[in-house]
């Protein structure tokens, strides 16, 4: 195919006589080359949702279900409480004033009313008490203090 | 091999395209869903809704009184419509202690969305009251905190006699905008009470001397209704709220209905016999009553005024407590024909008669409203009555009281999620409510013993 004949031989012309062009590519002939890798390409576009895990699932809409039991819901009390009295729920700053409010409304759909405290090593005891005064009030039952082995950062 | 090239080429290009066109497509609807096509109405947006999997959130922070004067009833309004909205279990309502952290405001300008969000609010209520003479102007808007806007905003004006009325048109009519559910918070009960501890002489059953009342539906703004210095007994709305029927021993029991706003008493069996229990037909126009004029206790019914007397049942056992159902074509009641006293249903027209239960002892049966099918009675359970269920599509029995003193005559409210009975769980008997689910027993009634409750429409 990429041969060439010429169509016809026609008179006059610099060539005067009907010759055989045989052309050489002085490139390479990548052409191959891409058609393998479109090809390839295609079968991974095809492959690839295939290869995403299993089976996709809708979860049912329920708007009163309960939290999984195992979530755990953690307070973070950085050093910066002594200035803006405030604690950290998710990333949220949370002032110590509306802290009881705050958590019984998270402990309304848990059944387990547990927090994990997470506090800096140099917040002192009056304020870890008035964190857990709030905490109290709200009705969580259980306040587990995080803390790292001697070698962790 | 350049066709081919080509072919295979174009063939992937137009894959990609096509998958690049879907992801676009997909990209541009993505930002379009949250926006609300121009046709549909606006209610949408109107309900406030709360963080998934949790009811929203509700603040009532005290009315602004405009004036001095109306200091008290914006008190009263907002802690009254607090209970009214907790009432119905629809939106959790941030205890009032907490709004101290939220600076007040005396305008709506003034409200501070952030502190409300920062107490967990995704809806705050901003009243105002003005008294204006003796009238009074309660101003009230719903505002959703994540919004800023305003979803609900309505004005009354009316006389100061009763405040709390302004609070429970309110709740209603934010139940029925937000949930879309008929709210209970104008209804009233009536009941029967020895709370003026009168006594008088004579026969050993006509000592006892018990009136009926009328309340709202939360316990306040009790009236007597019934001034005879007898037993009045066995209360029940008419289906407009506007009489009242009962049992009254003057000495020989007998039906009567007052009518409220007429001051009118009408005795519509005229002393045929001795008449019990009086119940109204949905449509109200008739009368359900247990009669021994006939030789032993047998349901009957008859028109309002005492005429078209009909037979329902016709046994020599005894035959009490009727209550229509819904649509007026069946009437539930109890006997004891099978040895102990059971709920028994028969069509109106004293045909089709079915047993229900299968209790030791079960009285007091009370018919549903319509959305649900069910039918609450009184069991014996150990020393005492507790309130169970019959549902009627199911044939299933569930108990929501646990032997906390007896509990005995159950009521529903109008729109079914509430039951009144009348318990001795603190002390003497008083009225209770309860919900259809056996959660959230509030009691309304403290002085005396009161019985009997009944639920208006």
């Amino acid at each position: 195919m990429p041969k060439v004949m010429s169509s016809a031989p026609n008179a006059g012309g610099r060539h005067q006589r009907g010759r055989r062009i045989s052309p050489t590519l002085s490139e390479m002939n990548v052409i191959p080359l891409v058609d393998v890798m479109l090809v390839l390409l295609i079968i991974f576009m095809v492959a690839a949702p295939m290869l995403q895990r299993g089976v996709e699932v809708t979860l049912p809409v329920a708007a009163r279900s309960q939290e999984i039991a195992s979530e755990r819901l953690f307070v973070d009390l950085p050093l910066s409480y002594r200035e803006d009295r405030a604690v950290f729920i998710n990333k949220e700053a949370i002032r110590i004033d509306v802290l009881a409010e705050r958590v019984r409304q998270m402990m309304l759909t848990r059944t387990d009313k547990v927090v994990y405290l997470r506090g800096d090593e140099q917040v002192n005891l009056q304020e870890l008490y008035e964190v857990f005064d709030r905490l109290k009030e709200a009705g969580v039952q259980n306040v587990g203090i995080l803390s790292r082995l001697p070698g962790e950062r | 091999m350049r066709m081919r090239f080509l072919g295979v080429g174009s063939w992937a290009l137009g894959v990609l395209a096509v998958a690049g066109a879907a992801a676009f497509a997909g990209a541009r609807q993505a930002p379009q869903q949250p926006a609300p096509a121009p046709q549909q109405p606006s209610e949408i947006a109107v309900v406030i809704s709360g963080d998934p999997g949790t009811p929203p959130r509700y603040a009532i922070p005290d009315f602004v009184a405009l004036n001095p004067e109306a200091a008290e009833v914006a008190k009263t309004v907002a802690q009254v419509l607090w209970d009214d909205l907790a009432f119905e279990r629809e939106f959790y309502l941030i205890p009032r202690d907490t709004y101290s952290t939220v600076p007040a405001a005396r305008t709506a300008d003034q409200i501070n969305f952030n502190s409300w969000r920062e107490l967990g609010a995704d809806g705050v209520i901003f009243g105002t009251v003005q008294r204006m003479g003796a009238n009074v102007r309660v101003e009230v808007r719903l505002f959703n905190v994540r919004t800023r806007q305003a979803v609900f905003s309505k004005e009354y004006t009316g006389t100061d006699a009763n405040p709390r009325l302004y609070a429970h048109t309110i709740a209603d009519e934010i139940h029925q905008q937000q949930r879309n559910l008929r709210g209970v918070a104008r209804t009233r009960l009536t009941f029967a009470s020895d709370r003026n501890r009168e006594r008088v002489a004579g026969p050993v059953e006509n000592r006892d001397v018990k009136e009926i009342y009328i309340a709202d539906y939360d316990g306040a703004n009790s009236r007597r209704v019934t001034t005879s210095r007898q037993l009045n007994i066995n209360p029940s709305w008419s289906p407009d709220a506007r009489a009242v029927a009962y049992t009254s021993y003057v000495p020989v029991p007998d039906i009567f209905i007052s009518y409220l706003y007429r001051g009118v008493r009408e005795n519509p069996t005229k002393r045929q016999g001795s008449n019990f229990l009086p119940v109204f037909s949905p449509d109200g126009t008739r009368m359900a009553f247990m009669s021994n004029r006939d030789g032993n206790p047998e349901i009957y019914a008859m028109n309002v005024d005492g005429s078209g007397v009909r037979r329902i049942t016709n046994h020599p056992a005894g035959d009490s407590s009727p209550t229509w159902s819904p649509t007026g074509t069946q009437i539930a009641f109890t006997s004891d024909r099978s040895g102990t006293p059971q709920i028994y249903i028969v069509g109106a027209d004293g045909l089709n008669l079915r047993r229900l239960t299968n209790e030791s002892y079960a009285d007091r049966p009370t018919w549903s409203p319509a959305p649900f099918n069910e039918i609450a009675f009184a069991a014996r359970t150990g020393p005492g009555y507790d309130i169970k269920i019959f549902d009627l599509a199911s044939g299933m029995t569930r108990q929501i009281t646990f032997g906390e003193g007896t509990n005995e005559s159950p009521a529903y409210a109008p729109n079914g999620r509430h039951i009144a009975f009348s318990s001795t769980r603190a002390g003497r008997w008083q009225i209770f409510t309860i919900g259809r689910d056996g959660r959230l027993v509030k009691q309304l009634t403290r002085d005396g013993n009161n019985t009997t409750p009944a639920w208006s429409n």
